[in-house]
């Protein structure tokens, strides 16, 4: 899976190419890169516009929706840049996701590694417990977690918004953990049982330094999920300055709502780190979160 | 020759039985810090903020309750009635199922077709595989709200690029039979790319020999990919399936920036539903019936579909 | 004192019962070999011994002291697994120093232990390297090395040097010899490859089916098999197996005659409990079978296969009972499949298994052998055929 960007042969490639003749040829190639430029052209342009948009005046938005800006304003992007709301809320997002992505990795990886080595009354039936939350999606349960998380008195805090996160991410964490574990050769544990290794030391000087492909994995896919994560929040917090960045740019898009311009120019500044981050990670992301899927 | 004789020795028939001995306290020692360190942390909060919340879903469902003091007014599966009379919640499963739909015969194949175009080894497409993959890392509200900015009437990309053709385009999220649509537009955009990743992972893992094979055996472009990549990819197809109906069915999100349900409730999903019908309106037993339900589609499908479908992947 | 001493040991898997009653003893720096077929739970019963599985009953005492209920790093061993076992992300340098930081020693005992194991094997120079940079030679060495800074009084070793090439192997085997010798430490070790158990072990312990079929040293197994089993799989190619009747008993031995084959053959052991009349087994090793028909009896047969090895040739005979007698020729050997030859038996060398496959004790006519000579090679220098 961690491949899954690397180029690779196809059925048509595969194909001996002097079978083909050089006209044939051209034309595959001609309808390849046409059909993934047309896609292309779907995926980017409305991301590329709304980047441009965020330059322009509301006026010219209107006559020139396509095209570069006549005159780029670089007020619209620098006044959101220069406000501490911009900030705090990618801030709160930052928080949110590393606890969140932190409290799942440790969480999961310490109930896995009990389901991976050994065996007790129950293990079983525990694990398919955890397995259950694989099932369905938080929003089933979004009115009695706001009662509890209203009664538990943290409504409004971080930790209101990540123990939930953390809970319905443990399905998957555990089940990715477990897979990996278990594929750690036995003869490991025991040499390290005569070294005179318990198993907390066993897990910690053994199995998590072992383990930092399963661990990105797994700290992506929750760090990612929490990231873009907006009905928990949406429920759970109730003060502006807590919010994440999707909830803070729906406020935003609500106090703006006519100012289409400064909307774009907010839109593009906060998925940018998004972006940014994507393509710097690629590998790593399009695998983990391509893996995570297909093994949870 | 005569088989081999095993020669009995001293102890042949004492007892294999335990003697308690090493019962009481196993070799491997800590296995009971171990369980009571390791296990708590996940079991508590599993259990506090996902199988109780739903368990009080069930509890609370049964009541006509604001969410303030206890739970009194006792109601019985009133709920559920009203619930499924309401024709919103109809129109919300009904979208729900086309959305499902959507993503089988259109997101599906399209995300197929692209998989085997960015398998080709050309210049590039390791880039293209890059941005088609790109909407799926964004969050599903910015997503909404970039359409929006796409679909809007007055400053919208899609009004202009009508009028470049020399059309007016309704604005489409205003308009009732249209806006689901609309959004489902903006669901396939964003989704595709994970699908295609998905399948492009299968695809490699078919091993090419099998083509080399095949070939010799005379089988043409089309008839390869119809009797070798498609049965190799079942699995992959089903596990695809899986995801977009899961997905599907919590679809909220991205509506909210997009029409938040409307016009006249038309674009409505069971979440959206019970969002704007449960929780702003502060309807906790109602609300909680939506959500039951919710998670008895959701089970009963994974289960069925994972026990069925899936069994053999 | 590290003695290692089993006590009624056995070992269930819930209903599977895996170790049906061991009873052993390992002296003090002896080099014992656990030996049999597959699944016969050798690795199950040294891993007991390490603590790695817990014992179902019985009691196991290393050094005088009951260890069944101590952890492995208490007990005083160090082993060495099939597959090394290494920690990945740890330096050599590190893979040695675990087990001591884990058990508080200072840093400067770590450092002298783990250079001085370094030296002993050599792999001074790759005490920075990660196991993957490491051949797996010298990742063998590496986990023998671990094992060697613990300083234990037992070495447990399990199938060491079966990832190794035929070469290594050999090299490896003869360091280990010197390896035990230099540590005087006891040293239990399991294989299945028969020329490890014979050239390394003080005793060997041959294990079927979760029983001891025997106990003692090489050459002690390879005279006087207890029986079938121990005959059959001591000895390579294989001994061969005959049907036979007993046709009489008097003071050269047990007299048989092959069924269906015909030949009568006298063996040199006490009769037992058997009688004229009763079914037996006579076994024969490929060694001491002669191609140019020496010997005290004859079987004929034709040459199905030749194998020839070039310092020897190994011929499958089939017999008159249409099984296949195997033969060890001389490397010139001439014969050719088809060939109709007449087999020479040193019946000195026969053994006579009784009904339970049990071998007859050696009799009159068989003097207790020294080690290191075989009554073969006293029979080869003997001039003239005897008469069958
Ligand atoms: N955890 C277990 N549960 C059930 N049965 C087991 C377990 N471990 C081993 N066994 C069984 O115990 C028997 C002995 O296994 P063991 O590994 O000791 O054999 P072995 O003599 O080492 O064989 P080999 O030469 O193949 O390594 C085998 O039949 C095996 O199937
Ligand atoms: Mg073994």
């Amino acid at each position: 899976m961690t491949d899954a960007a690397q180029p690779l042969g196809t059925p048509a490639s595969r194909r001996p190419a002097r079978r083909r003749g050089p006209r044939r040829d051209g034309l595959l190639t001609l309808y390849l890169y046409g059909a993934m430029i047309l896609v292309a052209c779907i995926v980017l342009v409305p991301l590329l516009t709304t980047a441009l948009g965020g330059f322009k005046t509301l006026g010219e938005l209107r006559t020139n929706p396509f095209g570069l800006p006549q005159e780029w304003i670089w007020s619209n992007y620098w006044d959101i840049l220069t406000t501490e709301r911009y900030w705090r809320m990618l801030g709160n997002s930052l928080v949110i996701s590393s606890l969140t992505a932190f409290l799942t990795l440790a969480a999961g990886s310490m109930a896995a590694f009990t389901f991976a080595h050994l065996r007790f009354f129950g293990s079983g039936a525990l694990l398919n417990y955890f397995l259950l939350g694989l099932m369905f999606p938080a929003a089933t349960a979004v009115l009695p977690l706001f009662i509890r998380i209203r009664d538990l008195g943290l409504l409004d805090t971080y930790l209101g918004v990540v123990l939930p996160q953390v809970a319905f991410g443990l399905g998957m964490s555990i089940l990715l953990f477990r897979n990996f574990f278990r594929n750690v050769p036995k003869d490991l544990l025991d040499a390290a049982l005569v070294d005179g290794c318990g198993y907390v030391r066993y897990f910690w000087h053994i199995t998590l330094p072992l383990s930092r492909p399963i661990l990105a994995t797994v700290g992506i896919v929750s760090f990612v999920n929490s990231w873009n994560n907006y009905i928990l929040p949406l429920i759970l917090l109730n003060t502006e300055t807590k919010y994440p960045w999707p909830l803070g740019m729906m406020i935003y898009r609500g106090e703006f709502s006519t100012d289409w311009h400064l909307v774009l120019a907010f839109v593009t500044l906060t998925i940018l780190p998004t972006i940014i981050v994507f393509f710097a990670a690629q590998k790593h992301i399009v695998a983990g979160l391509t893996a995570g899927a297909v093994k949870g | 020759m005569s088989s081999l004789h095993s020669v009995p020795t001293t102890a042949a028939a004492a007892p294999t039985r335990s003697r308690g001995g090493a019962r009481r306290k196993g070799l491997r020692r800590g296995v009971w810090p171990v369980l009571v360190l390791f296990l708590p942390p996940a079991f508590l909060l599993f259990t506090i903020f996902v199988v109780l919340p739903i368990g009080e879903a069930a509890w609370y469902s049964l009541y006509d309750w604001s969410g303030y003091g206890a739970p009194e007014v006792f109601v019985g599966l009133r709920n559920y009635e009203l619930l499924f009379r309401n024709p919103v919640f109809l129109t919300a499963l009904k979208n729900n199922l086309l959305i499902i739909a959507v993503s089988a015969l259109v997101q599906l194949p399209l995300a197929l077709w692209l998989a085997t175009l960015v398998s080709h080894r050309i210049p590039g497409v390791v880039a293209f595989r890059l941005v088609f993959f790109l909407p799926y890392v964004l969050a599903d509200v910015a997503a909404g709200l970039i359409w929006r900015f796409v679909y809007d009437g007055d400053y919208g990309l899609l009004p202009a690029l009508a009028s470049l053709v020399g059309m007016t385009a309704p604005y489409v999220l205003a308009d009732r039979d249209l806006a689901i649509y609309a959004v489902l537009a903006v669901v396939v955009w964003k989704y595709f790319g994970f699908h295609m990743m998905l399948f492009i992972a299968g695809l490699q893992a078919i091993d090419r020999e099998i083509y080399e094979a095949a070939e010799i055996d005379g089988a043409s472009r089309l008839q390869r990919f119809r009797r070798i990549t498609l049965p190799l990819l079942a699995p992959t197809i089903r596990l695809s399936v899986f995801f977009s109906v899961i997905g599907s069915l919590q679809l909220f999100d991205m509506i909210m920036p997009l029409t938040a349900g409307g016009p006249s409730n038309s674009s409505q999903t069971m979440v959206t539903f019970l969002y704007s019908f449960g929780i702003t309106r502060m309807k906790i037993g109602f609300g909680s019936a939506v959500g039951v339900v919710l998670f008895c589609i959701c089970v009963t499908f994974a289960f069925f579909y994972r026990r069925g479908v899936m069994r053999h992947d | 004192m590290a003695e290692v001493t089993l006590h009624g040991v056995h070992k269930s898997y819930g209903e599977l019962s895996v170790i049906k009653g061991v009873d052993l003893h390992v002296r003090d720096h002896e080099f014992m070999v656990f030996v049999g077929p597959s699944g016969c739970g050798k690795s199950t019963l040294l891993r007991m011994i390490a603590g790695l599985e817990e014992i179902t009953d019985g009691e196991l005492r290393i050094g005088g002291q009951v260890v069944n209920d101590l952890p492995p790093a208490q007990r005083g061993i160090a082993m060495v697994f099939q597959s090394y076992a290494l920690y990945p992300h740890m330096t050599v340098y590190e893979n040695m120093a675990f087990g001591l930081q884990l058990a508080k020693y200072p840093r400067d005992e770590i450092d002298r232990r783990v250079r001085n194991a370094g030296r002993i094997l050599q792999i001074e120079h790759l005490l920075d390297r990660k196991p993957k940079a490491l051949s797996g030679g010298q990742r063998q060495r590496v986990a023998i090395g671990r094992a060697i800074v613990r300083e234990p009084k037992v070495f447990l070793f399990d199938e060491p040097l079966s990832n190794l090439d035929a070469a290594l192997r050999i090299a490896t085997r003869v360091e280990i010899a010197n390896l035990h010798r230099d540590l005087k430490a006891t040293l239990i070790y399991v294989t299945h490859d028969q020329v490890e158990a014979m050239t390394l072990a003080d005793r060997i312990v041959v294990l079927n089916g979760g029983v001891i079929e025997q106990v003692g040293a090489p050459l002690e197994l390879y005279h006087h098999p207890r029986n079938l089993f121990v005959a059959g799989f001591i000895g390579s190619p294989r001994m061969n197996f005959v049907e036979a009747t007993v046709s009489g008993t008097g003071e050269a031995g047990v007299t048989v005659v092959l069924r269906e084959v015909g030949t009568e053959i006298t063996v040199p052991c006490a009769p037992g409990g058997v009688r004229p009349g009763d079914p037996v087994t006579f076994g024969i090793r490929p060694e001491h079978l002669a191609e140019d028909g020496t010997g005290a009896a004859r079987i004929g047969g034709e040459v199905q296969v030749v194998e020839r090895l070039g310092s020897e040739t190994f011929l499958y005979v089939r017999m008159a009972n249409g099984e296949l007698l195997v033969v060890k020729a001389a490397g010139a050997s001439r014969a050719r499949p088809g060939d109709r030859i007449s087999v020479g038996v040193l019946a000195d060398d026969g053994f006579v298994f009784d009904g339970d496959g049990l071998a007859l004790p050696a009799g009159p006519g068989r003097a207790p052998r020294e080690l290191g000579t075989t009554r073969h090679e006293e029979m080869r220098g003997r001039p003239g055929p005897l008469l069958s």
